[in-house]
């Protein structure tokens, strides 16, 4: 059953990662300096993430709930150490999500109105990407401290730092990648893609730059990532992979093959979390007390067998439901005009 | 919710200023979005029968604003699902296995329900026009659906099954016992037949409104016509459903029932007070109108019969009567007034005639569900104080440990008032560019 509920949670985190994480990194993308083809850019956004955003969002509802349902004491855990880290995600997420609807359905078009829109919308999705990071960070650097005395070692010292920080930077950096190879499939215009294509370039070597800085910074952290990972061969495989599916995915980018690059830049993601989670399977969090494993933290079984039995019935109406929503609106007609 | 002048806001009353002040603003979007798709695809439905394009310029001007307000309370609804655990740790240890299975099924509702609102949205001309207006209506029923699930978990903090409590932990989980305990349905039934009654009056209300100020007369009437049908169709059942609830609320949360009719003493023949004060000090009521046996008539369907009162429990275990009683006047005045007016509704629906008076009242309506509502939710809530989970665990027991609750309140009361006024405004400006469009063809 844990086994199970586990790789729930790593699935549907995973595609948050991947489905949310490239919306995240279209508002990114809006936030730089685009000169005549702003215009033509946040049409693109609107159109590839108007119909799926909200569903892409859901996924970190999922992982909430299983943690809540299946690991309450891992979730209450991280909701206490970190609640001012969640706080800040949670603003962005907001944020970003009323700003990304409020542009579209705005009746009134204006330049201004318009402006700060896009401009909100943008800053909360490097906001929250940042926080992301940062919580990510968080869990597995040994200093969540259940009972610690004062504020700083309770409430800020687990999440603050240089090293988390530059964690929320590389997750920006993925998020801001992802979106550019995901956007380049979704129109025709040279320009954009273009744009798309050197955007690309760009957050994909600040992702190398930010990953090797990350690298580096974790060697003064109690629990050491680059440590574990030098420990670790399967995971230093993994993501070694990872880095030289760079080169491949710049072959198909530069003739853009839009499905096969999707398909890499995917999988660079899965390589990565997948290196993250060998190297700390099973453990939600280490806490300064210990490592919080998910096999030991877990709810009752019954509680379990039921959460298991949602997910399943669930996957059953998600999935195909999630397919006909992809097959209605990436099976693209070039040229045509939406209306709504 | 007590302010102690001169100091600030302790960290309990500020934990829950935050959760009653992000619940109370998520209800008004979740409301919204478990009915306005209904209304949508009614409109939506007259249009592919008969082609007319005013329906069509309503559908579309409703679906915009389903966009809209759907967005907000996605948003604010992820908000509360993290709150559950930024403020009531203690709570979600102990309540997270036993009643997480409705909010699993919530967050499968509510998938379907954002993949058929981006294929409703953005799908007018990728599918057969029937394809799409099910897809409308699949946004409807998955919401109302999602409703329900999340009333129910909240329905196991008045009624907690489903587990034994020894020594402070739960042991004997068992979630589905939780998920249908004895207050899942008359809550769930209760808030549902709310949400449409609410929608129902704040739509039509909107639209009387503009239809007496002379835009769009056609596209305003039809509106109003459609949101009334639900509106007051939910505002005849509710008395019905109300009744039921309070009925369970006797024999479930005694202390929670004498609070809502501030009955203090233990009795016979105990009156029903309408209005009126309490007074916890002296443990009276002041200037309310009683009707003798009523309230032991309602509770248990004796006038002989007891009804318990708060004397029977100590002080430190009382709601905060004022409150609770107040809300509950309100919520039931206010269901009242809408269930006389959904009964004229029907009645001048059948003669074909609205009178200009009627509309004007209609249009005085428009809060008047999303008022009861919110006092609804305040019974239900206050009234379960000073108990999370229903004489299990004490709310002061479950709260954070985390200081300075206060600026996260602040924060969120500056956002949410924030994104109420932008949302206000887009509503504003939507509404006078569509009577544009229509008064222009």
């Amino acid at each position: 059953m844990i086994d199970i509920l586990v790789f729930f949670l790593a699935a549907s985190l995973l595609l948050y990662i991947l489905m949310g994480g490239s919306d995240f990194g279209a508002g990114i993308l809006e936030l730089l300096p685009a000169g005549e083809l702003r215009e033509r850019q946040k049409k693109v956004i609107n159109h590839a993430m108007g119909p799926v955003w909200e569903a892409n969002h859901i996924w970190l509802i999922l992982v909430v709930v299983i943690l809540f349902m299946g690991f309450p004491k891992i979730f209450t855990t991280l909701m206490v150490s970190l609640h001012l880290p969640m706080l800040a995600l949670l603003l962005g997420v907001v944020v970003r999500g009323t700003m990304f609807t409020f542009r579209h359905y705005d009746s009134i078009q204006g330049p201004r109105s318009q402006g700060a829109y896009t401009w909100l919308f943008g800053a909360s999705s490097l906001w929250s990407a940042l926080w992301l990071g940062i919580i990510a960070a968080s869990l597995n650097r040994g200093l969540i401290d259940n009972e610690a005395g004062d504020f700083w070692s309770a409430y800020v010292a687990p999440w603050w730092g240089a090293f988390p920080l530059s964690v929320g930077g590389f997750v920006a950096g993925i998020f801001g990648f992802l979106a550019c190879i995901y956007l380049l499939g979704e129109t025709e215009d040279e320009a954009l893609r273009r744009r798309f294509r050197r955007w690309g370039a760009v957050f994909n070597a600040w992702v190398v730059v930010s990953g090797g800085g990350v690298f580096v910074l974790s060697l003064a952290e109690p629990v050491s990532l680059a440590r574990q990972f030098l420990g670790h061969p399967l995971a230093m495989t993994t993501l070694l992979l990872a880095t030289l599916l760079c080169g491949v995915l710049w072959r198909f980018l530069v003739k853009t093959r839009v499905v096969w690059s999707r398909v890499i830049a995917a999988g660079q993601v899965v390589l990565i979390l997948l290196g993250w989670w060998l190297l700390y399977a099973p453990n939600g969090a280490i806490t300064v007390q210990g490592p919080l494993s998910f096999y030991e933290q877990a709810a009752p079984e019954a509680t379990l067998r039921q959460l298991v039995i949602a997910l399943l019935v669930g996957s059953a109406f998600i999935f195909p439901s999630l397919v006909f929503l992809l097959r209605v609106f990436k099976a693209r007609r070039p040229g045509e005009e939406e209306e709504h | 919710m007590a302010v102690a002048y001169g100091q600030a806001m302790d960290d309990l009353t500020a934990a829950r200023a935050t959760m009653a002040f992000s619940l109370g603003f998520h209800i008004i979007f979740a409301a919204i979005g478990m009915t306005m798709p209904f209304l949508m695809s009614a409109a939506h439905y007259l249009h592919l029968k008969r082609g007319d394009k005013v329906s069509l310029e309503l559908t579309k001007m409703w679906m915009r604003g389903v966009a809209i307000l759907f967005a907000v309370g996605a948003v604010s609804g992820t908000v509360l699902s993290f709150e559950l655990g930024l403020l009531w740790p203690g709570f979600m240890e102990h309540a997270g296995p036993i009643v997480g299975m409705p909010f699993s099924w919530e967050g499968t509702a509510f998938f379907i329900e954002a993949v058929a609102i981006g294929l409703f949205l953005y799908g007018w001309k990728r599918m057969s026009p029937w394809v799409h207006w099910a897809t409308g209506l699949v946004v409807g029923i998955s919401g109302f659906l999602s409703g329900i699930f999340v009333v129910a978990a909240n329905s196991w903090m008045n009624a907690p099954a489903g587990f034994e409590w020894v020594n402070g932990e739960a042991t004997g989980i068992d979630p589905v016992a939780a998920m249908f305990n004895r207050a899942w349905l008359h809550q769930s039934a209760h808030m549902q037949v709310a949400a449409v009654q609410a929608v129902g009056f704040a739509v039509g209300g909107v639209h009387a409104f503009l239809y007496l100020k002379g835009r769009a007369p056609e596209l305003n009437l039809k509106a109003m016509k459609i949101a009334m049908v639900f509106g007051a169709a939910a505002a005849l059942v509710q008395p019905l459903v109300g009744h039921f609830a309070g009925e369970r609320v006797a024999e479930l949360q005694p202390a929670k029932l004498a609070a809502l009719e501030g009955h203090f003493k233990t009795s016979t023949y105990a009156p029903l007070t309408l209005g009126g004060i309490p007074d916890e000090d002296t443990e009276t009521m002041h200037w309310g109108i009683e009707i003798p046996g009523m309230l032991s008539v309602l509770a248990h369907r004796d006038p002989a019969a007891e009804v318990i009162g708060l004397d029977q429990y100590p002080k430190e275990d009382w709601p905060p009567v004022l409150v609770v009683h107040v809300a509950f006047q309100v919520m039931v005045g206010l269901g009242m007034l809408m269930a006389v007016l959904g009964l004229l509704h029907f009645w001048f629906l059948k003669k074909g005639k609205f009178p200009r008076w009627f509309l004007g009242a209609l249009a005085a309506s428009t809060p008047l569900g999303m008022i009861a509502i919110e006092a609804g939710w305040v019974v239900t809530e206050v009234g379960r104080q000073p108990w999370i989970i229903y004489e299990v665990l004490r709310t002061q027991d479950a709260v954070t440990p985390v200081p300075g609750m206060v600026y996260h309140f602040l924060l969120f009361l500056i956002l949410y008032l924030g994104l109420g006024g932008m949302t206000v405004w887009l509503f504003a400006r939507q509404i006078r560019v569509t009577q544009r469009k229509v008064e222009a063809s």
